[in-house]
């Protein structure tokens, strides 16, 4: 009797630890049953594709990664306007054929025309529902560092600043001047901060191109504190940045914003009008899915400024 | 004796690390999670 | 005759307070890691408490990502200090170390750290017991472990500005993934989006820590932690020890049998495998073996501690 109490109790125990193992892995969802009545409906609908995308995307990381590189090496917008994207992918894999394997070539193309179907029912859902999207984006299932109002989407607080060099800024005039903005939440001695520091003053050249812009918030030069901002600066010239980094009082409501984030880095993307499009991207932009997520909300934010 | 001398150490060494601004440093990584280095990512 | 008595009857109060001290071990586990994860309400509300109390470290290994931690890590400290392009060394956090090693060894390890709470916890549960007598070698992995992933790694290896990851935390820390990645996650969509490659390799280790903790006495704290690998060290020369009246011990071996860190208590008491958990204290039928606490007063006690 002893014996297979013991026994249960250490395969439920293991049991769990399977699970738990399980429950970091990528989300699986089933196909939305049937046409979505109202909003709700089509916000949930709207998700699961999302998420099937994803799913797409993430089955074969390094491959859709190449065909992340082929696309900037190609310089390419990253999505036309009306253009599916899909479609998008379907180019850049036919650009791109020679560096891929017969079978590699097959999945991928087998994957975009999957996102391209996807891409047609969002697109139809959108039709349907206007604003689904931005509800489904919008909408978050945990406490974000600022409670996202799942109906309106939400302002990036006002601010009225500096840039390191001195130079003033004003929050509102920045993002109506740029297509979009996408703004790093970074500290001097976060090292994946300080990593991507690269990757990030490579997309706002290419952003520039486009009429968009990177702009960096160092949490430890709020308040214009000399010592930090001497280092910021120093540590952003070696690493060969040369993005706006701005710095603005800690009690302002920006400033409240960004004491409010606690894991770095964190990304948010910011349209013309000054609304934060979709989730921010917390953690290094460093794997296919967040950088594939970033260009999204560029995406996003760049359809909602015209 | 030697006990002595060791918390001496201890309480000098504390003392050094703080002017030098290593405690402000603590603080400023223990506020802030760098994703990376607590594992996630 | 009056002299011999007060030793005897000092004696007696020693080892009745430190029967005392071992029956409520656990309820002073349980108080220290609450004292050292105050912020409760962060687990639901996600977030992480980010007041001036984190400049200050904890005994125990209690991550600073835990959503309710009040105090910073000794050993997340250390790497955070030493991996900075600033530093390569840290005298904060060395010199808290020798306080509280010298002030209280492994005493913290025994009472106030809460993962190893969790470990005297994970072996109540039901399962097959192994000894890990024969595999005493092992102990000495956590002396490398603190060497190489909390002094050496962090220093030696940088990026092109100076800057090291803090090894320990980023690729080993079971305690990070289980107060910190798993309860931020849970509550944080953002963070959960962010969770990759680096947290599915700790979550097997954080598996592995826990299965073996089951069926092993505190492996963690036996072969890999690098803070009870320092506290270890300080052992021999702490105010706090385990004393064996040679009068009253007859050699019957209860205490070295009662012992789960496999030390040897006649022989070397504070062994820096010692946990001062207090089992051999309550095992020992002539009341032998007591907690001490004190500066060695005479040559006796100093001989003592260059023996053991």
């Amino acid at each position: 009797m002893k014996t297979t109490i013991k026994k249960m109790l250490t395969i439920m125990l293991a049991a769990f630890m399977v699970l738990s193992l399980a429950a970091c892995g990528t989300k699986t969802s089933d196909n939305g049953s049937g046409d979505p009545q109202n909003m709700d409906e089509a916000v949930e609908m709207y998700k699961k594709l999302m998420d099937q995308e994803n799913e797409i995307l993430s089955q074969n990381k390094e491959l859709w990664e190449k065909v992340f590189m082929a696309a900037n090496k190609r310089d390419m917008t990253l999505q036309e306007d009306g253009k599916n994207y899909g479609d998008f992918l379907l180019d850049t894999i036919e650009f791109a054929k020679d560096d891929f394997t017969d079978k590699e070539y097959k999945i991928l193309k087998e994957g975009a025309e999957k996102i391209k179907e996807l891409e047609d029912q969002l697109a139809a859902l959108e039709e349907k529902f206007p604003g689904v999207g931005e509800k489904a984006n919008g909408n978050t299932s945990g406490t974000q560092s600022v409670p996202a109002d799942s109906v309106n989407s939400q302002k990036f607080p006002a601010f009225d600043g500096k840039t390191l060099d001195g130079k003033k800024v004003d929050g509102e005039k920045l993002f109506s001047g740029n297509k979009v903005t996408v703004v790093n939440f970074w500290f001097t001695t976060c090292k994946p901060c300080v990593g991507e520091l690269g990757y990030l003053e490579k997309l706002n050249s290419k952003l520039a191109k486009q009429g968009g812009e990177v702009i960096g918030i160092n949490s430890y030069t709020l308040d214009g504190d000399k010592t930090t901002i001497k280092e910021a600066k120093e540590l952003l010239a070696k690493k060969g940045v040369t993005y706006k980094n701005v710095w603005f009082k800690s009690d302002s409501e920006a400033g409240k914003f960004t004491e409010g984030i606690y894991s770095f880095p964190t990304t948010y993307v910011v349209d013309q009008n000054g609304n934060i499009v979709g989730d921010p991207i917390v953690g290094g932009i460093t794997s296919a899915e967040q950088k594939e997520a970033l260009s999204k909300l560029i995406d996003k934010a760049m359809k909602n400024s015209n | 004796m030697f006990q002595v001398a060791l918390l001496i150490l201890g309480v000098s060494m504390v003392g050094i690390g703080v002017m030098r601004g290593e405690a402000d440093l603590v603080l400023g990584k223990a506020i802030r999670l760098c994703l990376e280095c607590v594992g996630i990512g | 005759m009056d002299n011999k008595n007060i030793v005897k009857n000092t004696d007696n109060n020693l080892n009745k307070k430190s029967k005392l001290l071992a029956r409520f071990r656990g309820g002073i586990q349980a108080a220290a890691t609450l004292v050292s994860n105050i912020n409760l309400p962060n687990f639901v509300k996600g977030g992480i408490y980010q007041g001036s109390g984190k400049a200050v470290c904890v005994p125990g290994l209690n991550c600073y990502s835990c959503p309710a931690a009040s105090g910073a890590c000794p050993i997340g400290s250390f790497q955070a200090v030493v991996g900075s392009s600033k530093f390569s060394f840290s005298y904060y956090i060395t010199g808290f170390l020798i306080l509280m090693g010298v002030l209280l060894g492994r005493f913290i390890c025994g009472f106030l750290c809460p993962f190893g709470w969790l470990q005297d916890l994970l072996h109540k549960i039901p399962g097959p017991k192994f000894s890990t007598e024969k595999l005493r070698a092992l102990t000495y992995v956590k002396y490398v472990v603190l060497v190489l992933t909390v002094v050496l790694l962090p220093v030696l290896v940088v990026n092109d500005v100076g800057m090291g990851d803090p090894f320990f935390c980023k690729y080993i820390c079971p305690q990070g993934v289980l107060e910190g990645a798993i309860p931020l996650s849970a509550v944080n969509s953002g963070i959960r989006a962010a969770l990759g490659t680096l947290f599915t390799r700790k979550m097997i280790i954080l598996a592995a820590v826990i299965i073996l903790g089951v069926l092993f006495y505190r492996p963690f704290c036996k072969w890999i932690c690098p803070l009870g690998a320092f506290y270890g060290l300080m052992n021999r020369v702490s105010l706090l020890g385990i004393k064996v009246n040679e009068h009253r011990c007859v050699s019957c071996g209860k205490c070295a049998k009662a012992c789960k860190m496999d030390v040897d208590v006649t022989r070397s008491p504070n062994s820096a495998e010692c946990i001062r958990c207090g089992k051999c204290v309550s095992a020992c039928p002539t009341d032998a073996v007591s907690f001490s606490y004190g500066f060695a007063k005479d040559t006796k006690d100093i001989k003592e501690i260059k023996e053991s």
